[in-house]
């Protein structure tokens, strides 16, 4: 056995010891052997999971990602072609006649949802999470920040029923035609224009995807919170800070890089939730919602929902592995950029905060 | 299909309680997979298994069970009586160029129908659907240019239009259609009980012949009728857009997919015998009334049991 070689008295870091020569397995496993090795396997198997994981998608997507090319990136049009054509061959590729797959409406459908789902859950958040540690007495604090964790135990397809039978309609037929007919018709707040939908779409999800993450940022800047010191505080209000201004200046900035690494939890959920999403999307493959309001589906969602189409194609289903991809892409790039805000940030969250 | 497989097996397994059966309900093409991979002995289908499918799972088979119809279901104020529609009215519909009840082309196929400016909202399937396949069919075969070949399969890149809904199942369809004034939508027929509970008015859709036809029994049988004489020996065939004057145009076979040879004699015997029973005993209206199905006319019920007694094991 190639770990009998090494040759570290008790093991070593990480190392399993070698069982000494007599010893007997009892002794092996009262030195805490059989713990190390555990401890080994079960560090091992994640890793490899995800190897396994990945390489299958990468060797199920490369002849899509040859077929589709660039296009896939750039196009809008997603179609699975005629079903029951003959499968036609080019550059050694079987596909349906007409089968193209162009990704953006999901990529772009994947960030928008959950930019939305951020912009309103992260002042939400923070504001829930200041009200309960500093406001509120602490019995109703432990009872709201109860109702808050039970809100994220909540599963998320009973979210997406809600969402797709209560409050979608609701938003139809009260809030989006005033907002529509109401908004300015400037740059941006021109999204906010046009027609009103009709209960699902890009808002209905993202504002979905919003109350799923506010628990997660909630829960966690709380946490954070309650650890900021008494007394930078207290001198804040000594030196006539108001509530806000202490909040801003002395409390939040203590927590800064915490806050972004909870806000990149709540991404990471926003980013690849399926099925509450899949709900309430619309289900839109090929355009990139033209309002706020337009039906739309992001790349979870799509996955979720035409895979029993997908596998169906000779191609389809090697395009739903390359959307896998895509998606894992993207989640990595966002976890990088957060690692690196979070260090940028962390060097001004030390005892005082900016400004001070 | 799903709904009349669960009835079956109940049947069956109290009748021959020595064959266990279990059912999964999953999509077409989940099915056809399994079948395919031999993670499921039978596959159910509401479509013809395509060429694609048989290149990627070469052996299967598609043995047709039952007849199945889909209705165009709609919520319009004030319509009465069933609305005339056609394959290129709905395609214009569902590619946005239609988007009010009252408009010309609606009105010209239903003289005397007082018709509301209710805005049109398109519901489609989100999930992968046989439904889906059926009904883009249809436009299809009616109107070629107005709805392209490459748009017609389980999933489709529905045209962007404003005004549109997905609904997960056909159950979803029923409940999103229900509440939603002005909508359109299309569902099986075994949702019958449920869209009539529901409110929703049911199209007479236009056949070949241009006969505006409702999904009864006996228009389903006199479309059937036009084809089942050249239904062929592997069972596949489209029953879209009939050309008998009184047939009803969206109707399908509801098959079973198998591997042709199957791990061993008796898992071979089995499933013969249980594919058997549901082509005679499993065929009579105590099982098929309550999803409004029809049953197989006798030469396709021949095929069929062709079909059943080539598996082997």
């Amino acid at each position: 056995m190639a770990t009998s070689a090494r040759t570290a008295p008790d093991g070593g870091a990480g190392y399993p010891p070698a069982p000494r020569p007599g010893g007997s397995l009892r002794d092996w496993v009262r030195n805490g052997g059989l713990i190390r090795w555990l401890g080994l396997v079960g560090a091992v198997i994640p890793l490899l999971m995800l190897g396994f994981v990945l390489i299958t998608l990468i060797l199920q997507a490369i002849p899509a990602i040859r077929h589709n090319g660039w296009s896939f990136f750039t196009s809008t049009m997603w179609s699975f072609g005629a079903q029951y054509g003959a499968p036609v061959t080019t550059g050694g590729i079987a596909h349906l006649p007409g089968e193209t797959f162009g990704a953006l409406p999901q990529i772009i459908g994947t960030l928008q949802t959950s930019a939305i789902a951020l912009i309103v859950a992260v002042p939400v958040s923070i504001g829930a999470a200041l009200v309960i540690v500093e406001r509120l007495p602490r019995r109703l604090a432990s009872l709201v920040g109860g109702f808050l964790e039970l809100l994220a135990g909540i599963p998320s397809v009973i979210i997406g029923l809600w969402g797709a039978l209560t409050f979608g309609p609701f938003l139809a037929h009260h809030v989006t035609p005033w907002i529509a007919s109401h908004a300015p018709d400037v740059p941006i707040l021109r999204f906010f224009r046009g027609d009103p939908g009709n209960g699902q779409g890009l808002l209905t999800s993202g504002l979905i995807l919003a109350i799923m993450v506010i628990p997660i940022i909630a829960a966690t800047s709380r946490d954070l919170i309650r650890g900021v010191p008494i007394l930078p505080r207290e001198g804040a209000v000594a030196l006539g800070m108001s509530d806000f201004e202490c909040a801003r200046r002395v409390t939040l900035p203590w927590v800064n890089s915490g806050i972004i690494g909870a806000t990149v939890l709540g991404l990471g959920r926003a980013l690849g939730e399926t099925i509450a999403v899949a709900m309430v999307c619309g289900d839109n493959l090929s355009q990139v919602a033209t309002n706020l309001y337009a039906t739309m589906t992001t790349i979870a969602a799509d996955i979720v929902l035409n895979l029993d189409t997908a596998i169906q194609s000779p191609l389809g289903i090697k395009t739903y592995a390359e959307l896998g991809l895509v998606l894992m892409a993207i989640t990595l790039l966002t976890n990088v950029a957060a690692r690196v805000l979070v260090r940028r940030s962390s060097g001004t969250a030390l005892p005082v905060g900016r400004g001070l | 299909m799903f709904p009349l497989f669960g009835a079956w097996q109940t049947a069956y397994n109290t009748a021959v309680p020595s064959v266990m059966i279990t059912t999964a309900g999953t999509g077409s093409g989940t099915g056809i997979a399994d079948a395919g991979t031999g993670t499921a002995t039978i596959g159910a289908s509401d479509a013809y298994l395509s060429s694609s499918n048989m290149s990627q799972y070469p052996g299967l088979m598609n043995i047709p069970l039952t007849v199945a119809a889909l209705m165009v279901n709609y919520n319009v104020s004030g319509v009465k009586k069933p609305l005339n529609l056609n394959g290129t009215v709905l395609a214009q519909i569902y590619s946005g160029k239609i988007t009010t009840w009252n408009d010309p082309a609606i009105a010209k196929l239903n003289p005397g129908v007082t018709l509301p400016s209710e805005k049109i909202v398109t519901l489609h399937r989100a999930d992968s659907s046989g439904s889906t396949f059926l009904f883009t069919s249809y436009l299809n075969a009616q109107d070629p240019g107005g709805w392209s070949a490459t748009n017609v399969g389980t999933t489709v890149g529905w045209p962007s239009k404003a005004s549109a809904l997905a609904e997960t199942g056909s159950g979803g369809m029923v409940t999103g259609c229900g509440a939603t004034k002005g909508c359109i939508a299309y569902i099986g027929i075994s949702y019958l009980s449920k869209t009539s509970t529901a409110g929703l008015g049911e199209a007479s859709l236009a056949n070949k012949a241009g006969k505006f036809t409702e999904p009864t029994p006996a228009a389903i049988n006199a479309a059937l009728a036009s084809f089942s004489g050249s239904t062929p020996s592997s069972g596949s065939q489209s029953l879209i857009n009939t050309s008998a004057p009184t047939g009803y145009p969206v109707i399908n076979y509801e098959y079973a997919v198998v591997k042709k040879t199957q791990p061993n004699a008796s898992t071979a015997s089995n499933l013969k015998a249980f594919l058997t029973w549901t082509l005679t005993t499993g065929a009579s209206s105590k099982y098929l009334s309550a999803v409004s199905f029809q049953p197989l006319p006798a030469n396709v019920t021949t095929v069929a049991k062709n079909l059943v007694s080539s598996i082997s094991g």
